[in-house]
Formats: structure tokens, sequence, C-alpha cells
């Protein structure tokens, strides 16, 4: 009888839940109208936005939609502030600025090495000894006001650089002594040493692609709001700002970030495009993490990519999306730098063993990281031997490959590295299976950021090496938040073989790089981001260094990249991992297509970065 | 003793789990010996090898073999190159570059071929055909290509000079037996992200998180048993004293405070054990208060006061009178400890607060690898599926030894 009740009871429970459920129908359908558009537009919208949310509707088949390269809220439009965390609008690309909404002079093509005129003309040069280069701005630029583009504005945009210590200002000041404005033309003075001679005059041209313009007139509104005050320009929101790129802010919130099309982009003139961009909409909507915009891509949802996608070509091979690569084939994108494993010089065992920098590397399997790390996503070393040169044609090109192919090691050469170690000296003495020096077990970590997976991967790899040659090597990872304090310390002592990548490409390269990987200026720097994370230092190698910007020989430069070559692979003083694109490009072409390809020319740069926002040209809709 | 064993092997739920465990742990010790070796070694290069038989491409090709004619080889070797769909993509292809197809059968697979092979150019861009679907169509070529390039492969090795000379070629018709062949590699469950046997490694690790569950459990059962006799059995301020400490311990979130020490203590000095410590420590809480009750109701039984009279040491009184009667509670309580310690490993290391990853592999390990690199977007489920079972079983298996325990052991459970 007991039980019949329970059974009763429960069938009771049962009903009386789907009843509650039933109830709950007529509540949602007398729900406040503002609630039924958000269901329709549910992926554009979010009815707790200000009204402008509500006219953010992006027709599909007008809109360009990206991913992996926005994360978080946009800070600022302030083009000549810092921080604006503005990555579709403000952000100098690894290969070249995103020009999408403020323009430099020249867009960099890192597949020709080339600088293609953008505000100005095709006619930079230089003076007899490379102290003074001279170029004349288009007549048909126009800032989006109306106003014609002059050289009074690179002068403004140069001065309030200087003045306040922002991006432009830091990153040239040590190699521009000044420009000056002439008319149209712009004179940009370089700065020279006590001889006399220009400090760099591979950065001149990284000034070319690598600083945006602002207008004069803007700039002087905005210094006045602030007072002058540096700190207070900087820090300006800039909504009011003046560009003079093809697309401007639409809309942004933490969702996304919207840019339209400015149709009166004077790009359209015959000296430039001669046409507008195809892209009405360029979106991104905020992703959380990489697998949430990779899960977009694959939805259909993105339409570019920038994020490391594993084994993508099961995308298309397995899955049949329509998603490509610039390759058809591995390594699918264009490398264009080498993620490094740096030595750290504070430690006396590796400061004072070069034996034991170059066993380690020597050991460790590259082909298991390429493979692992970075889904052969990379050449191997076999196919391009290491140097200090990135995969492409015009820096492989650069140093003599027969007079270091002694010096070149495609690892896993474990023998060599363990008879490297005997011979040196650094011996397992008693026999606890771990290689001693001056009477100290040595004990190595090997430390990348955590959740950096690739890096992480690599590193376990390292560590497998370490103990095949009976080096204790032990894997390590911090949160980024404490790793990038650690590796920029120029004394710490925490981390023995870290990671980090060196420059991808630009005009100044590889001469950057070389710089980053041997030369002693970022030695003992503080909070130091700009190079020789590992505090190596070789008076040889920095006379070298220091030879390159003002040689013009193509004979004399490759013998001084072929003789820095020698020591970087003799020294070790850090050993690159694997080769790396430094934008990813993976397109979706439900909607658009002829992107970037092998075929075309057009550098896979994001669509957006230097010469790559070609392609925002090319576009076509799919069908 | 015997009796209340034999008792608990009559109960159906805790034979169950007892034998589910038992299982795991005999494929423990037996797998080892078939599959020798040091689990974590990255045997594959490259990612996520699916589970299968791996036989050497280059031993078969030197392998003796045998002609075998079989009827159907052909037509399955084209069904392999040139799927169903293939065909109306070839079909599609014709359309767009309107060539007259209205003769062409589309099963025919000769006359297909050779309408492509006339037709098809890999330069040819049509209008609005995306990358994507261009890459198919060379992709398909070049798979047709090999389907057309006649029936014989030539091996070839370089001799001395640097040129190749053939040194023998295999025909459609030669089959090698998977047994002559002298590198036959078997991967039931296929190779995680760094190439590591997925088996191999699971069977380690289920031992690790098996040691791991067994010391967190013992740690946090001989926390919260000798806090509770304590605490039980002296009352007043010290069972206050206690009780407030509990307390403490019971508001903070477990697991928060979990991941908060593994996080304070710094990933080169987790070990496994270390780990299996600190979850000890954060779970034993409940244990505690749930010994504490049953010793208060214990501690004014006439035999406890006997031993009082008696003036029995406290701890002897604690160890003959009162431990042998919750004994069995402490068992089910430890197995239910075990069983969530193998749990919050796997949690903490899904988190990437686990045991170092080069030394160990653990449950919780594999399964972070695994995510990290996407297996479950990916569709490699070999990389985690199988781990995920593992846990379950375990869990169900001590779950389901400890309701057997209870029904034999609680009376207000038994029929």
């Amino acid at each position: 009888m007991k039980k019949i009740l329970a059974l009763l009871l429960a069938v009771f429970m049962v009903v009386g839940l789907f009843a509650g459920c039933g109830g709950d129908k007529p509540v949602e359908t007398t729900a406040p109208k503002a609630d039924d558009p958000v269901e329709t537009q549910a992926p554009v919208v979010d009815v707790t936005e200000p009204p402008a949310a509500q006219e953010v509707v992006l027709p599909r088949n007008e809109t360009l939609y990206f991913a992996g390269q926005q994360w978080g809220t946009v800070n600022s439009w302030n083009v000549i502030g810092t921080n604006q965390n503005n990555a579709m609008a403000i952000a100098g690309g690894a290969s070249g600025y995103r020009s999408l909404m403020f323009e430099t002079l020249y867009m960099y093509n890192p597949l020709d090495g080339g600088l293609y005129g953008l505000l100005a003309n095709d006619d930079y040069a230089w003076n007899e000894d490379m102290t003074q280069m001279t170029m004349t701005i288009k007549d048909a630029a126009k800032w989006s006001d109306g106003t014609p583009v002059t050289a009074a504005d690179v002068v403004r945009t140069w001065t309030i650089g200087v003045e306040i210590a922002n991006g432009t200002g830091t990153t040239f000041g040590a190699y521009i002594a000044s420009i000056e404005a002439d008319g149209q033309k712009v004179i940009i003075n370089a700065a020279v040493n006590e001889a006399g001679q220009p400090v760099n005059p591979l950065k001149v041209l990284d000034f070319l692609t690598g600083a945006p313009i602002a207008q004069a007139a803007w700039i002087d509104t905005l210094a006045a709001r602030c007072n002058n005050d540096a700190t207070a320009i900087l820090n300006d929101a800039g909504e009011d700002v003046v560009w003079s790129g093809p697309y401007t802010k639409y809309y942004a919130d933490d969702q996304k970030v919207v840019l339209i099309r400015d149709d009166n982009y004077w790009g359209q003139d015959a000296s430039m495009w001669g046409k507008l961009p195809v892209p009405k909409y360029i979106a991104h909507t905020i992703y959380a993490d990489n697998p949430a915009g990779e899960t977009a891509l694959k939805a259909g949802e993105v339409d570019v990519c920038q994020q490391f996608i594993g084994n993508i070509q099961n995308l298309w091979l397995e899955d049949g999306l329509p998603i490509s690569t610039y390759y058809e084939e591995a390594p699918y994108g264009v490398c264009l730098t080498m993620p490094t494993a740096w030595y750290n010089m504070n430690m006396p065992v590796l400061a004072e063993n070069t034996a034991l920098r170059k066993a380690i590397a020597l050991a460790v399997d590259y082909d298991t990281i390429i493979a692992n790390a970075m889904t052969n996503q990379s050449p191997s070393f076999a196919d391009v031997p290491r140097s200090l040169m990135n995969p492409t044609d015009g820096e492989q090109a650069l140093y003599d490959h027969d007079a270091v192919a002694d010096l070149q090691w495609a690892g896993n050469d474990i023998e060599g590295a363990k008879a490297m170690l005997d011979a040196a000296g650094i011996v397992d003495s008693d026999g606890d299976g771990w290689r001693e020096w001056n009477g100290e077990k040595i004990s190595l970590n090997a430390v990348c950021p955590n959740g950096w997976t690739d890096w992480q991967a690599s590193m376990e790899v390292v560590a497998a090496a370490g103990e095949k040659i009976g080096v204790e090597i032990t894997t390590l990872y911090p949160e980024y938040s404490i790793y990038q304090t650690v590796f920029t310390d120029p004394a710490q002592v925490e981390y023995a073989i870290f990671m980090w990548s060196p420059e991808a490409a630009s005009p100044s390269n590889p001469w950057t790089r070389v710089n980053q990987f041997l030369g002693k200026d970022y030695v003992g720097v503080s909070n130091n981001w700009s190079g020789n994370w590992g505090q190596y230092v070789n008076e040889e190698a920095d006379a070298l260094i220091k030879q390159i910007p003002l040689t013009t020989d193509q004979d004399e430069l490759v013998r001084l990249y072929t003789e820095l070559t020698k020591i970087y692979l003799t020294e070790v003083p850090s050993f690159s991992l694997m080769y790396r694109p430094s934008v990813f490009h993976a397109v979706n072409e439900s909607v658009w297509t002829n992107f970037p390809n092998d075929d075309n020319g057009i550098p896979p740069m994001d669509c957006t970065d230097g010469y790559g926002i070609k392609a925002l040209y090319e576009l076509e809709l799919v069908g | 003793m015997k009796n209340t064993l034999r008792q608990v092997f009559h109960s159906p739920k805790f034979v169950g789990g007892f034998s589910i465990f038992m299982v795991i742990l005999v494929i423990l010790f037996i797998y080892p010996l078939i599959n020798p070796g040091d689990p974590l070694e990255m045997i594959g290069v490259g990612t996520f090898a699916e589970p299968g038989i791996y036989v050497s491409m280059y031993d078969a090709t030197k392998t003796d073999y045998e002609t075998l004619r079989l009827p159907d080889a052909g037509d399955k070797r084209v069904a392999a190159a040139l799927k169903e769909e293939d065909r109306v993509a070839m079909v599609e292809w014709f359309t767009v570059m309107e060539i007259d197809i209205s003769e062409l059968d589309i099963t025919d697979t000769d006359a297909l071929l050779d309408l492509w092979s006339e037709h098809y150019d890999e330069s040819i861009k049509p209008k609005g055909m995306t990358m994507a679907k261009r890459n198919y169509y060379k992709r398909l070529n070049r798979s047709l290509a090999d389907l057309r390039a006649g029936d014989t492969i030539i091996i070839a090795e370089e001799n001395e000079e640097g040129v190749l000379e053939q040194t023998d070629k295999i025909t459609a018709t030669d089959y090698v037996r998977v047994g002559a062949v002298a590198n036959v590699k078997l991967l039931p469950l296929g190779t995680d992200n760094f190439g590591r046997d997925v088996l191999k490694q699971l069977v380690s690790a289920t031992g690790t998180s098996i040691i791991i569950g067994l010391i967190a459990g013992t740690v946090a059962t001989l926390i919260g048993l000798t806090l509770g006799l304590l605490s039980g059995y002296l009352g007043g301020f010290v069972d206050d004293f206690i009780m407030f400490v509990t307390n403490v311990f019971t508001v903070i979130p477990g697991f928060v405070l979990l991941i908060l020490i593994s996080y304070s203590i710094g990933q080169d000095q987790r070990g496994a054990s270390v780990v299996a410590v600190v979850i000890g420590l954060t779970s034993w809480t409940w244990t505690c208060r749930s010994v504490r009750s049953q010793v208060i109701s214990l501690r004014n039984r006439d035999h406890v006061n006997l031993s009082k009279l008696s003036g029995h040491s406290l701890f002897r009184i604690v160890m003959t009178d009162i431990l042998p009667y919750i004994a069995s509670y402490v068992v089910m309580a430890f197995i239910l400890q075990v069983s969530s310690g193998i749990l919050s490993e796997a949690q903490l290391s899904l988190l990437g607060l686990g045991p170092k990853t080069t030394e160990t592999a653990t449950l919780g390990l594999m399964m972070n690898w695994a995510m990290l690199y996407s297996a479950h977007t990916n569709g490699s489920w070999w990389a985690y599926f199988p781990v995920i079972l593992t846990i379950t079983l375990i869990s169900f298996s001590l779950n389901l030894m400890n309701t057997g325990l209870d029904q034999v052991f609680n009376p207000t459970l038994r029929d």
C-alpha cells in the first residue's frame, strides 16, 4: 500500500513539474518586447547595450569577420597614445603596420622585402652618405575631414612622438634626429654618431613602414585639451581622431569591434588603389580563448583566423570544410620567425660551458618539436638549416651556406652531444646518472608561460633531450604575468633555458634579429623587451653587427652575416626550436573567397598588415 | 572476522565493485610485462596517431610476398581513391567548364577518368570557385593520377655514385603476411599529442592515480579519524577547538583551497606524492565530523565507562573500546576518500595544477594535455575517452564496494 502511495506521489510530482514548465511559456511570450530582437539577433547584439547596439546588424555578405587579433575591450582610438588595446585599428603588426584606419608612409611586403607607397610616392631616396632621406606625400592623400595629408603632418607626428615618448618616439628616437617639411616633401635627417655616420639607416626604413601618421591639426587639438601634459595625451581616448585609412570605427564593446568602410577614402584615386576595399564592415568578435575562435572559424562565423590551429589540414581533409591556408601543403603558412630557447648567461654553468650549451642544442629532437608543437606547420632544420635567418629566400641568400655547413645541426644527435660533454670534462663522476660540473650536479630548468601549449610541448622535448645526455632539465610553466617580469629582468637567475621569439620581418631585418641574438645593446637593460634576453656578450660579434647598417655592398653584407652565423653556431647563446609564421592565416571561404595565396603575390599578413591589406581589394563573394 | 568477510563477500554490490577493481589492478600488473618500456617515451613523431595496427612500410617492402589474385582488389582500390562524392564533384567541374557530359555514365570509372585527364587543368581558376575547392580538385587529381599510374611500383635504392638503381618492384597483386613483417606495432589506443602510446601511458597513469588516491585517502582518513576520536571522546574545550577548526575548513570550499595550495607550492615542487598529500590535507573534514558524532554516541556506553573505572589509559580506551565499533565506518569512509582523491587529482591536473608532467603520467595530466591540444574538438577521442572511462570505472567500483559494505554493516539498511 505504501509503495502504491509513493508511486502515486511520484507521478503527481512529475506531472506537477511538467505543468510548472508549461506554465513558464506564457511568461516568455509576455516578456518585455526588448527581448524579442535579442533572440533573432543573438550572435550580433546584446540587448543591455546602449541604443547604438540595436543598429549593429551586419549583413553577412558585406562583413569580413576576424579572429585571433583583439582580446578584451578596446581602450582608445588615440593613434599617438599608448595602451590602446585596439588590434583592428591601431597595431604595429609583426610585418607591417595594420593600416585599416591609420596609414603609414609605405607598406612593407615581407615576401619580396619591398616598400610600396601608401601616403607617400614611391620616390624615397637617401643622400650620398645616408644621413638624409627624402620622399613626397601623394597629392591625392586626404584626411577623413577632407583636408590633404601634408609633409607637415609627418613632422608633427614625429615631434609629438618625441615629446610625449609614445611608441613612435621611443622606437625611432635613437635613429632619427629630426624631420622637416618642404611643401609635399618630407626630409628625414638620420641621427649621426661622432664620426658623422648615420646610427642606423635600416631603422629609418622601419619608420617608413611602422609609424602611423596622424593629422597635425588633430594633434594640436588633443595637446591643447590636455594642456600639453604628456601622460594625459598618451591616455586620451581619442574619440574625435581624424584618420586617413579606408575604414573607421563603427562600434566597439566587450563583445566585438566593428569598423566601417569610409566611402570617401582617398585611396580610390588612380594614384593608389583606384577602388575601395570590398567588405563594407570589418568585424572582430572578442572570443574568450583560442578554441572559441577556432570553433567559430569552423562554423563559418569567422572568415580570417589569426590563430595557431593544430593539424589544420584535417579541417579540409577530414571535415571537408571550405577552409584553406596560404600554401596548400605543409608548412601551410609563411614562416618569418623562429621561437628560440635562450640560455641564461647569468648562470656560470651556462656562461662558462659552451660545450654544455651546444650539447643540449645538439641533443634536442627538433623533428618531434616541429611535428608535435607545430603539427608540421614549419619547415624542418634539415630543409632550412639553422642560422640567424628566417626561411624566406631573401634572408636565406644573405649568408654563405657552404661556409657554415659544418657548424649546423639538425638535432637528435645524442652520441655527438655526449661525446662533446665528455670531451669538455663534464662527466658523471658520482654515478647517479647525472653529469656534474665543478663537483656539483648540473640542474637546469626549461621555462615558458603556462598555457602556451606549443612552447610547453617544446620544453618537454628539451627536457627529454637533457635526460638522454645525462643533464637534468626540468620543465617549469609559470603564469605569463610572472614569466614576463622575470625573463625581461637582466639580472634574473631563475630561468636557465627560456623561450621567446625574435623579430619576424621588417625592412631592418635580419639585422634587428641578429642584433637580438648577438648584440650587446640590450645587455643589462632593465624591463628588456628588445632582445638578447640571455645577456650574451661577444665584442667581436657586436663589432660586426655595428658595421651592417652602414654596409650597402651585397658581397660585404653576405660576408658579415656569414661571420656572425659562424659565431652564433659556435657559441650557441640560444637555439631556435622551430620556424613559425608571424601571423597565422586560415580562411573560411563560406562567404568570401580570393584570399591571399601562393599565386596572387599578396602576403598572408592577416589581410590588414602592411602590403597585406591589398587582399581586401581583391576579395570576392562566393557564388 | 571470518564471518564478517563472508558476509561482505555475499553482498553482490561489493563483489561487483571488488571484481572491477581487481580486474583493473591485475591489468596494471600484467600489461607492463607484456609491453615493457617507459610509458612516457615519445614513439610517434606527430600528434594523435589513430588506434590500429601499424606495419612498417620499410620492412614490408623487404618481406617476401605471395601473389593473391583477389577479384575485388581493383574495385576497392578505385573506391578508396574515388568516392561517390568525388564523382559528383568531377561532374561539377565538367559543368563549370561547360563540357558536354550528356554521354557520361558517372559509374563508368574509365570513361570518367579519361574525360577528367582530358579536361582538368590545375592552372584554371573558375570564377567564384573557392581556393578550398580548387585545392580539393588538385588533391583529387593527384590521387587519380596514382590510380592511372599502372599497377607496378618500383623500389629503387641509391648506389655508391648516388644513382638510383632498381632493386625490386611491387605489383598490385603482391601481399605480405602481417606476421612476416619484422616491425608491426599494435597501438590499441593510438598515440597522444606527444606521440606516446596511450594505452601504455593509461596503464601507468592508472597506477599512479590509484597510489595518489591511496595516499590522499590515508592522509585524510588518518587526520579525520584522529581529530574525530579526540574531539568526540574528550569533549569540552578540545571538542570545541577541534570543531571550530573543522567548521572553518568546512566552510572554505575545499577545492578552492586545494587550487590555492597547489598554485602556491609551485610546479617544480609538485610531485605526485605532494599533490596526493595536499589533496588529503584538504579533504578530512567530513570524516572528522562523522567520526566525532559516532564517538559521542559511544563514549557513554557501559563498556567504555567500565574501562574508565578500571583506570585504562585514554589511548587504550580509544583503541580497544571505541575504534572497533566504528572500524567498519572508517573503512567505508576510506574507500570514498580514495575515490574522491583520484577525482581531485584529475580535476587539479585538468586545470594545469597537477604533478609535473615529464616525470609521471596521471589520469588528470593525460586529460590536461588532451584538452590543451583540443583532442575533443579535432576528434581524437582515444586521447581522452579511455581516461574518462578508467576514472569512471575506478570510482564506480569503489563506490559500489562502499554501498555493498554499507548494506552489510548498517543495520537500518539490512533487508
